[in-house]
This record gives structure tokens, sequence and C-alpha cells, in this order.
């Protein structure tokens, strides 16, 4: 099997639209969320937002937005996105210059592209309701592109003249993270030298708030603690949106470029719960096979795991049933991998957020740190036993792996490898 | 604007329908719509639903046009060429096409069906077609397009002295494309080592075009049909060249008519190469004569069948 590597990132999120404020804000653990605006009505019970920066993408008309001046988006293009359509559009800029790709690198049959995106809510009822009210002949020849699950590919595959394989991946939360491994069995299994990966979310009224009839959002109004996973009074998850390239390569692409890597990515694992539409395995049975099967497809010992960015989302069920899982896994060796969630800082990015998140532990594990997880005050005692990182710690770990859980308890775990060659 | 608005509806009233008052919300939401075209265009378009008169029709479609080309391509616009292409020369896909009849609908409140859509090649198409939709006048002689194949069947000259690769026929003229191979026999001779396309062949190209405008194009008199046996060149006036045509030109012949009546069928044309004049005839002269029309199903037929069309009816029940 070829071995696979993570080359170039690219980020619009809500700690950062560059991999350098991205990183900082991570090692420095500052966060994202504010007082949202859109959610200030009094008879909204959630009041906190993670949203991205920089951009207005509030109007239904993609050529009202705005957004950072170094990206020029054509009209033709704009037509076909929703608001994640554009924040991936940018990140792929980003990825595609961080890695120092050639156009013909990138438009090439053994490159290929998956997204991760569940639509634009926003979008889709304004197009539908707008069908009903003004007759089927008025509807916009790109309202379905632009907002049905698949918007992500539909737009990038198409602007960037992506020519290898392409498809999307809907399972919530776990969806790019289920993106990143089967991106890596493509170039695994000599497929594809290439592969884009992307996870986005609009991140705005339409795809957090529903998650407020479940009973999973954090109704606090304070931002500086909303988000506060593994801790005792966590209440809710916080919202977030925006979008994050990776772009993983081949070895024997790495070589022919001469690029040095953020990291390998050694191998992954998937299982699922078999229990509940919504609600995660008491006992993370789900996710403790998937870390159990990603170990074993990356030929590594649980012992040599040095860190765990953990799906933990804040929530009182999930993040324990987390702690459970990783203590099934690494108990039997005696090992304590360090353990954060960064959902703390960025909120909760949904179809984001296994991109998101594997995109911080490749800036872990180039730049050497391991991130804390923040707002933690009270530590929830059914997790005191586990190696939660408080604060951020400034040494390079080896082996950083990324949990991601979605709905209908499908688990996903992903194993990263540090390259010898980083200074 | 009072006195114009007066002036306007009176005018419309002498022509027998009186245009319903432009209300201030219906302005205002007509002004959102074209937010995004220049502001003459949004003059024009609120003069035209006040008075619904048909000559502020074309800068309300070239303001629609022009709102949804790309930046770059928009200068083209401003030649008030009706001849340019909308997909080739200004890089209006399908979906495009779509937003603009979408805004048009919208801002002349009329609706468009599908089957007429397709006939628009041309901003001229459009310009015209609109023309006629709001006079209540039935949508014009689509443009018919015609493969080389198409163009040998009915042709009565035939290679190698086949100076048509393509052409199209609208109610006004047709346009042709002949690309000069270097493999046509009078190469080797004219000139020698020094292949020129000669000006009689470009003539004879024109002529061709006219021929086949004749043939296929609206018959000059109703219900008879032009005898493909019976056509030959006249006369021919004011011919100037002004470029020389060589191997891997490709000429963009066009003509038009101007007078037609049994014998005798007059055209203009012209010929260019990419941008550059490279021929021009002020009158080309062709004799004709009619035989009977009972061709003509089959012809039309064979049509159907060439642009055989397998998208399903159109919904025109909906309204605004």
């Amino acid at each position: 099997m070829a071995k696979v590597y993570v080359t170039g990132l690219g980020f619009i999120t809500s700690i950062g639209n560059d991999i350098t404020s991205v990183a900082e804000n991570l090692r420095e653990m500052r966060h994202g969320i504010v007082a949202y605006e859109p959610f200030a009505a009094s008879e909204i019970p959630v009041k906190v937002a993670a949203p991205v920066r920089d951009f207005d993408t509030d109007s239904l008309d993609p050529e009202d937005w705005t957004y950072p001046n170094r990206y020029r988006v054509r009209r033709e293009y704009l037509r076909s996105m929703g608001p994640h359509g554009l924040y991936s559009f940018c990140s792929m800029i980003q990825a595609i210059e961080d890695a120092g790709l050639a156009p013909e690198d990138v438009s090439d049959e053994e490159t290929g592209l998956f997204g991760a995106s569940a639509g634009s809510p926003n979008l889709l009822t304004y197009y539908v309701r707008r069908m009903h009210d003004l007759g089927v002949m008025r509807c916009s020849p790109l309202g379905i592109v632009a907002s049905i699950a698949g918007t992500v590919q539909f737009n990038l595959v198409a602007h960037f003249k992506i020519k290898g394989a392409s498809t999307g991946f809907a399972s919530a939360c776990a969806s790019s993270s289920h993106a990143l491994g089967y991106a890596y069995d493509e170039i695994a299994l000599g497929r594809q030298k290439r592969m884009f990966v992307v996870g986005a979310e609009d991140g705005n009224v339409e795809t957090i708030l529903p998650f407020a009839g479940m009973r999973a959002l954090s109704p606090s109004d304070d931002p500086d603690t909303a988000s506060r996973p593994f801790d005792r009074g966590r209440d809710g998850f916080v919202g977030t949106g925006g979008a994050t390239t990776l772009v993983l390569e081949s070895e024997e692409e790495v070589a022919r470029r001469g690029v040095v890597p953020y990291c390998e990515l050694a191998g992954w694992g998937q299982a699922s719960d078999g229990h509940n539409v919504a609600i995660s395995h008491p006992d993370g049975h789900g996710l403790a096979n998937a870390l159990s099967r990603a170990i074993q497809s990356s030929s590594i010992e649980p012992s040599a795991v040095d860190y765990i960015n953990a799906h933990a989302t804040s929530t009182p069920i999930g993040d324990v049933s987390e702690g459970k899982a990783i203590r099934t896994v690494f108990s039997p060796s005696g090992s304590k991998p360090a353990i954060s969630s960064t959902k703390a800082l960025t909120g909760h990015g949904l179809s984001l957020a296994g991109a998101m998140e594997t995109g911080f532990c490749a800036l872990a594990l180039r730049q050497g740190f391991i991130p804390g997880s923040a707002h933690v005050t009270d530590l929830d005692p059914a997790v005191v036993d586990l190696n939660i990182l408080l604060e951020t710690e400034e040494r390079r770990p080896q082996i950083v792996i990324n949990n991601s859980s979605g709905f209908g308890g499908a688990n996903v775990a992903l194993v990263m490898r540090a390259v010898p060659s980083v200074g | 604007m009072p006195k114009a608005d007066t002036k306007a509806q009176k005018e419309s009233k002498s022509a027998g329908s009186a245009p319903k008052p432009l209300s201030v919300e219906e302005e205002s939401t007509l002004r959102e719509s074209l937010k995004r075209c220049s502001p003459a265009t949004i003059e024009a378009a609120i003069a035209y639903r006040k008075t619904e008169e048909a000559s502020h029709l074309p800068a309300v479609i070239i303001g629609v046009i022009e709102r949804f080309v790309e930046p770059d391509l928009r200068a083209k616009l401003k030649e008030a060429d009706d001849e340019l292409r909308l997909v080739e020369d200004l890089g209006i896909d399908s979906l495009t096409m779509m937003e603009i009849v979408i805004l048009v609908e919208d801002v002349l409140q009329m609706q468009i069906n599908n089957e007429d859509l397709r006939n628009l090649r041309t901003v001229g198409d459009i310009k015209v077609f609109i023309d006629c939709k709001v006079r209540g006048l039935p949508p014009p002689q689509p443009t018919k397009f015609l493969p080389i194949e198409q163009i040998v069947s009915v042709m009565p000259i035939q290679a190698p002295f086949l100076f048509l690769n393509e052409a199209s026929i609208t109610g006004s003229g047709a346009q042709g494309k002949y690309k000069i191979t270097g493999q046509e026999f009078f190469l080797q001779g004219h000139f020698k080592d020094n292949p020129v396309m000669p000006a009689s062949l470009m003539l004879e190209a024109l002529g061709q075009l006219a021929v086949l405008y004749l043939l296929e194009g609206a018959p000059p008199e109703e219900g008879k049909v032009v005898d493909q046996t019976k056509i030959f060149f006249t006369s021919c006036e004011g011919v100037r060249c002004h470029r020389i045509c060589r191997p891997g030109d490709l000429l963009s012949l066009s003509i038009k008519p101007k007078r037609t009546k049994m014998p005798l069928a007059t055209f203009e044309g012209s010929i260019r190469v990419g941008q550059d004049k490279a021929a021009m005839a002020e009158e080309i002269t062709l004799t004709f004569a009619y035989s009977d029309a009972k061709t003509s199903d089959a012809e039309v037929a064979a049509l159907d069948a060439v642009e055989g069309d397998t998208r399903p009816p159109t919904i025109t029940a909906a309204t605004a």
C-alpha cells in the first residue's frame, strides 16, 4: 500500500482564515465564539455561535456577498454556491497555494476531490418557497446545485477542473472524516496520486438552530465558557461553520515534487454503534472499534499514540461515552495519550468538523505542540482518570488520532504520524 | 417626468390598449430586480412598463444581457452588433440564458417558453423575439442551422466546388462558414508556390450562400418552392476585396436579401476573417424559378428529425 501524506491545508474557520492565525489561536487557546446577533431575539434560547469572520453571506443572493479581497470569485461560479460553497472555494485556493500545486497538478486524471457537506438549508428552503410562491419556472436554474448536499464537490470539481475521483460524504458530524478515510484509500490503493478533501458548513441560523430542538446546543450566553468539553458543567455544543481543505498525496508524488509534508496519514478505521439514531452508545462501543481498527490499519501499538483530538462536542452524554471508548482501547496497555477537544475553541462544525480537526492535528505535528482542551474549570469526574490536557503543551507528538462521530452512531478515527524531516 | 408620462400614455391609448399604471410598489420591485443593471436599463424598463412602447425594449434587453455577461466581455455589447452570438461571443451558457430569461420575464411581465428559447442564437434574435412578443406578433422564423450534411443534401452545387462548411438561415439573411484547407484543387495553380483563395471564388461562395438562402429560407412567395435546378448567376455590382485569404483562414460569409421578385433575387454580401473585412459585394443577383410545392412537407419532416427534441413539454400555465 502506498503511503499517504498531508501536503497542504486551507482554513476558513471561526478561529482564523489562514494557517498562521489558526495555528496561533490553537496554541494560545483563543476561541472564536461570540454572542451571535441572529440569535438575539428573546424567544431563541441559544445565544452564542462561532461564525466565520470577514465574510458576509447573509443575503440569499450570492452577488450581495462580501469576502476578503484576496479572493476573486467569478459571478458564474458564485451563482451555484451556498455560503459554505464560497468558504470551500477560498479554503481550496489556500490549500493549493500551501501545497505548491501547479494548475496541471490540480487538473489531472489522478487527482480527485471528496467533499463533505449537508447542503445549505437556508438556500434550499428559499428556493422551494420561491417555487411554491412564484411558479415552477421561476426557480433559479442553479438553486439545486447551490443548496443540496453535494454542493461542495459539484462546485469545486467544476471550477478547479478536477478530473479524478469525486464524490461526497454525508454522515453528519463524521462526514469529512469519512471523506478523509476514503481519500486515504484512493491513494493507498494506487487509484489516485492526490486527493483534495473538503469539509464545510454554512454555520448560520438554519444549520445551527435546528439542533436546539434536540436540546443539543448550549443555552449559555457566555462566549468564553459556553463550549467546554469534558467540564462537569457542559451543557451542549456551540455551532460553527466554515471550510477546511486538506491535500493528500502519495509518497511518490511527495518525492517527485520535492515537498515537505505536514505529516503522514497513516491509516483509519470506522465502526458503527448500532444503537440510536442521534445518541452515542453509552459505552462508546462503535468508537472503540473504530479506534482499534485505525490503530491496526496503521500498524502501530496503542502505546505509541501521543495525542487524541477528541470528537467531544461539549454534550453531557457524548463526551463521557468517548472517554469510555478511549479507556477501552488504551487502558489494557496502560498508556495515557493526551486528549483535548478543540471544539472548545471553534465550536462544533458538523460536516466540517473532521476535516478541520485533522487539519489542526497536521499543524500540531508540523509545528510541535499539543493544543489544550480549553474552558475546563471543573473536570468531569467521569473522565478524570484520562489525560485531558488543560493547557497547550510545547512538544511534538509523533502519533496523533482524530476522532469523529456522527448521527446514526457512525464513528471514524484517523491516525497521523509525524514526518522525521521537519525541523 | 409627469409630462412625459401623460404624453406616452396618450400615445399608447391611441394605439388601442391602455397600459396599467405602474404603482410605487411595482416600480420599487422593478428597481430591485434590476439593481445590478445600468441606470439606463432601469429607466428603460420603467418607461416600458409605464408606456408599453416597444422602442424601450432594446435598451432593457441589452442591459439585462450585459448584467449577466462577465465584465471582460461586456465591451462587446457596446458595439451594438446584433450578430453577436450569445454562446460563442458572449460566453453565455444555457444556464445563464435561463437567468436572463427569468429576469426578462420578471421585468417585462411575460412568459417565454423553452421551445422559443432554443432558437435564439444572437443578440439580434433576442431583440426581434421580444419585440414580436410584446407586439403580439408570432415569433419570427427561427434561425435554421444547417450542418454540412444538410447543405450537401439540398444544394445543386457539390464538392469539389462547394464553398460552405456550415450555414444558418434567419428571416433576414444567411451566415456561412468556409475554412480554406489548402487542399483545394485550384490552389495548386493560384498562385504558383503561393496559395491564395481566388477573389472570384470568394464571390462564388457568397453566391452559393444566396442559393442556399433561396432554397432553405422563407420562400419568396407563399406556397411556392424554388426549383434548385433553375438558380443561376446573373450579375454582380460593387465588389471590393480588402484582404488576401490563404489556407487556414476561416471565412465568415454573410448575405442579406435586398429585393426578390421572380425571376430575380438580389443580395448584398460580405466576407470577414475574424474581425477583418475580406470582401464586400453591394449586389449579387441570381435568377430563379418556382416549382410545385409538394416537396416541402418532406423537408420539414427531415428538419424535425434532425432537431428531434426529447425534452418534456414546457410549462406555460404558471402565473407570475
